[in-house]
C-alpha cells in the first residue's frame, strides 16, 4: 500500500497533483482542437465587429467600440472554454469509462472536483489571455484600469463555468448533450449579456430584463477591470460577492454529486 | 489482522434485476480466491462495489477492514484492478497512463515512471510504451490491463475475467505472473467462468450463480464432491451389467463398454477387476475418468432448474478455453 493515499484528505496531495497534470496536458497537448479555434473566431470578431463596424458605431460608453467590445470577447472565450474542458474531459471519460480508472483511485471527492475544476478554469484563463493579445494587435496598448478586479472576476467566473460544466459533464447522456448546453444556453445568455453593447442603449424593458442576466454581471465586471467605472452599465463590488457566492454553491454541490455517484456509479 | 475482503449480506438491485442476493464472503490476506459462475452471475457487480463504481443497495463490504464506502479512500489504496472491460485513457501513450494511474495513488512522478516501465517489462509490452492504448492488439491490452492494475503494488489484485477471449499462450503467460505476485504476498481476486483457471489457480473457490454464493471451497473438495467414472471395454459384452461390488455408485452398459461410478475411482478399481475375473470376462481396456469442476459445478447449480441451467450450460460453451 501506499503512503500516500493514506494521506490523501490533505489538500494538494500527489494524487491531486496528478490528476491536475493530466487534466493541463490534455488540452495543452492539442492545441489545434483547443487554443486555434477561439484564437481564430476573435481575429474574426476583432476584425468585423471592431474594425469595419467599430468604425461606424464609433463610441460605446465614452470608450471606442472595439475597445469596449474586448472585455465581453474575454469573458466570452474564458467561460465557454472553461465549460467546454470540464464538461467534455467527464463526459468523455464516462463515455470511454477511463474515467473509472480515475474515480475509483483513492482521490478524495473534494480533490477529484477541484482537479477537474481547477484545470479547466485555467484553460479558460489562459484563452482569456489570448483573446487580450489579439486584441492588443488591434488596439494599441490595451488599459488595465484595475488589475485586481480583472484578476478577481477572471478567476471567479471561469471557476463558476468550469464547476457548471462538471454537472454538465456528469449529466449527459450523449455528445449532442454538450452542444445543446454550449450553443443554445450559454452562447444566448452571453450574447444578450452586454458583450456586444451596452445594456443601457436598450429600451427600458429590455434594460431591466437584461439585468436578470447573470453574464451582464460578469462582463461589467471584467470590463470594470481594464476600462474603469465609466463604461460599465453596473458596479463590480456586489456583482463580485454574488458570483463567488454561486461559484461556492457550485463547486460544493460538484462534490455532493461525485460523492452520491451521481452519473459515474451504476 | 482483518480479512483482505469481507463482505455481509450484500444486496444489489438494478431497477428489476436483483444481480446480488446477499453475498456474504470472506476472502484472507494471501489468499488466491476464485469467483466461478456463468454470464451474469453478478460477479463483475460484485467487484464493482468494491471499488465503488457500483452503489450497493444494501449489507456491508469491507476491504482489509476498511469500509467500502466511508473510507473509500482507504480501501480503494490497497485495490489493483483489472476489469472485464477496457476502459484506457485514450488521450496519453500507455507509459503515461500508469504514471498517472500511480500518482493518483500517491506515488510520485519518479517512482511512479520506473515502476511503470518495470510493469510493462514484466507484461512484456515495454517495447509499446509510447503507443496509445487504442492501437495495441488485443493480446496487448490484456496485458496493459493487467499492467496498470499493478502498477500502485497493490495489496488486493482483482481480475475481472482477464483470460476471456485470449489465446493460450497468453493465458499462461498471464497466469504465471499472477501465481508469482500471489506468491510474493498480493492477495488475489479472480472471477472467471473457466474451470481449468479457478482449478489451476484458486486456492478457495466460491461458485455463484444469480446473484447467490452456492459454495465456497478449495477446488479439491469441489472435485471430491464428485464422482468418478470407469470405462471398461470387454471382449464379448454382455447385455447387462454383470454383478459388482457394493463400493460402486451404479453400473450400466454403454455403447459397449460397461460404465461404472464410484466415489473414488481408484479405490473401486481392482474390485471391479476382480468381480469381471470372476465371471469370466476378458478386459481390453479400462479408463477412469476424474470428475471435472464444471461437473460439479452443474450438480452443484443443479437445483435451480432448467432454465438457470441452460444459462450455465451456454456459459460454459461460450468461455470454453
Ligand atoms: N448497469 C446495469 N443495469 C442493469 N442491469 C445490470 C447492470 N449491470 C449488470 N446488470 C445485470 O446484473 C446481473 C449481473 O451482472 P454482472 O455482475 O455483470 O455478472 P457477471 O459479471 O457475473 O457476468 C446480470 O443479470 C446483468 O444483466
Ligand atoms: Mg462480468
Amino acid at each position: 500500500m501506499n503512503i500516500g493515499g493514506a494521506s490523501a484528505s490533505i489538500p494538494f496531495t500527489t494524487g491531486f497533483r496528478t490528476l491536475m497534470r493530466r487534466e493541463i496536458l490534455r488540452y495543452i497537448r492539442r492545441p489545434r482542437n483547443t487554443f486555434m479555434p477561439p484564437l481564430i473566431t476573435n481575429v474574426l470578431y476583432f476584425s468585423v465587429f471592431g474594425v469595419i463596424l467599430g468604425e461606424r458605431v464609433g463610441t460605446v460608453l465614452g470608450v471606442e467600440y472595439i475597445l469596449f467590445l474586448l472585455p465581453g470577447l474575454v469573458v466570452l472565450g474564458a467561460i465557454s472554454n472553461s465549460f467546454e474542458n470540464s464538461s467534455f474531459s467527464i463526459f468523455h471519460g464516462r463515455w470511454n469509462e477511463y474515467i473509472h480508472a480515475t474515480v475509483t483511485s483513492p482521490l478524495s471527492y473534494t480533490e477529484m472536483v477541484l482537479a477537474y475544476v481547477l484545470s479547466s478554469a485555467l484553460r479558460g484563463v489562459i484563452i482569456g489571455v489570448l483573446i487580450a493579445l489579439v486584441g492588443a494587435v488591434f488596439i494599441r496598448p490595451v488599459p488595465v484600469e484595475h488589475p485586481v478586479y480583472l484578476v478577481a472576476f477572471m478567476a471567479v467566473i471561469t471557476t463558476l463555468f468550469a464547476a457548471l460544466g462538471v454537472i454538465g459533464g456528469l449529466w449527459a447522456r450523449d455528445f449532442d448533450y454538450l452542444t445543446v448546453m454550449n450553443q443554445f444556453i450559454l452562447r444566448p445568455l452571453v450574447f444578450f449579456g452586454g458583450v456586444f453593447y451596452s445594456i443601457r442603449e436598450l429600451p427600458r424593458t429590455w434594460e431591466l430584463v437584461s439585468l436578470l442576466n447573470p453574464m451582464v454581471y460578469m462582463v461589467n465586471g471584467v470590463r470594470y477591470g481594464f476600462l474603469g467605472p465609466e463604461a460599465v452599465d453596473v458596479g463590480p463590488n456586489v456583482a463580485l460577492v454574488v458570483l463567488t457566492t454561486a461559484t461556492v454553491v457550485v463547486v460544493a454541490f460538484d462534490i455532493y454529486l461525485f460523492h452520491r455517484g451521481y452519473g459515474l456509479t451504476e | 489482522m482483518p480479512s483482505a475482503i469481507e463482505t455481509e449480506d450484500l444486496h444489489k438491485q438494478y431497477g428489476d434485476v436483483h444481480a446480488l442476493k446477499g453475498v456474504s464472503l470472506e476472502v484472507d490476506e494471501g489468499e488466491f480466491f476464485g469467483l466461478l459462475g456463468p454470464n451474469g452471475a453478478g460477479k463483475t457487480t460484485f467487484i464493482n462495489i468494491l471499488v465503488g463504481l457500483v452503489a450497493k443497495s444494501s449489507g456491508h463490504a469491507e476491504v482489509f477492514g476498511y469500509d467500502v464506502e466511508d473510507d473509500y479512500q482507504m480501501a480503494r489504496d490497497a485495490i489493483g484492478l483489472a476489469p472485464q472491460e477496457f476502459n484506457v485513457d485514450r488521450f496519453f501513450p500507455i507509459r503515461e497512463v500508469l504514471v498517472h494511474k500511480a500518482g493518483y495513488h500517491g506515488v510520485p512522478k519518479e517512482v511512479a515512471v520506473e515502476r511503470a516501465d518495470r510493469v510493462l517489462k514484466e507484461v512484456g509490452i515495454y517495447d509499446k510504451r509510447d503507443t496509445r492504448f487504442h492501437f495495441l492488439s488485443g493480446g496487448m491490452k490484456r496485458r496493459f490491463m493487467l499492467a496498470r492494475a499493478m502498477v500502485t503494488d497493490p495489496d488486493l489484485l482483482i481480475l475481472d475475467e482477464p483470460t476471456a477471449g485470449v489465446d493460450v499462450q497468453l493465458r499462461h503467460d498471464l497466469w504465471q505472473l499472477i501465481e508469482r505476485l500471489n506468491s510474493e504476498g498480493t492477495t488475489i481476486l479472480l472471477t472467471t467462468h473457466y474451470i481449468e483457471e479457478a482449478e489451476q489457480l484458486c486456492d478457495r473457490v466460491a461458485i455463484v450463480d444469480q446473484g447467490e454464493v452456492v459454495e465456497v471451497e478449495t477446488p479439491d473438495e469441489l472435485m471430491s464432491r464428485g464422482s468418478d467414472t470407469i470405462y471398461v471395454t470387454l471382449r464379448d459384452p454382455p447385455e447387462t451389467p454383470p454383478e459388482l461390488e457394493d463400493d460402486v455408485l451404479d453400473a450400466g452398459m454403454r455403447d459397449g463398454d460397461l460404465v461404472v461410478r464410484a466415489e473414488h475411482g481408484g479405490r473401486s478399481l481392482p474390485g471391479v477387476v476382480r468381480s469381471l475375473d470372476r465371471a469370466g470376462h476378458e478386459i481390453l481396456d479400462v479408463e477412469i475418468r476424474r470428475t471435472t469442476l464444471e461437473e460439479v459445478f452443474v450438480e452443484v447449480t443443479d437445483s435451480l432448474g432448467d432454465e438457470a441451467l441452460d444459462d450455465v450450460r451456454e456459459g460454459f460453451e461460450e468461455g470454453a478455453p
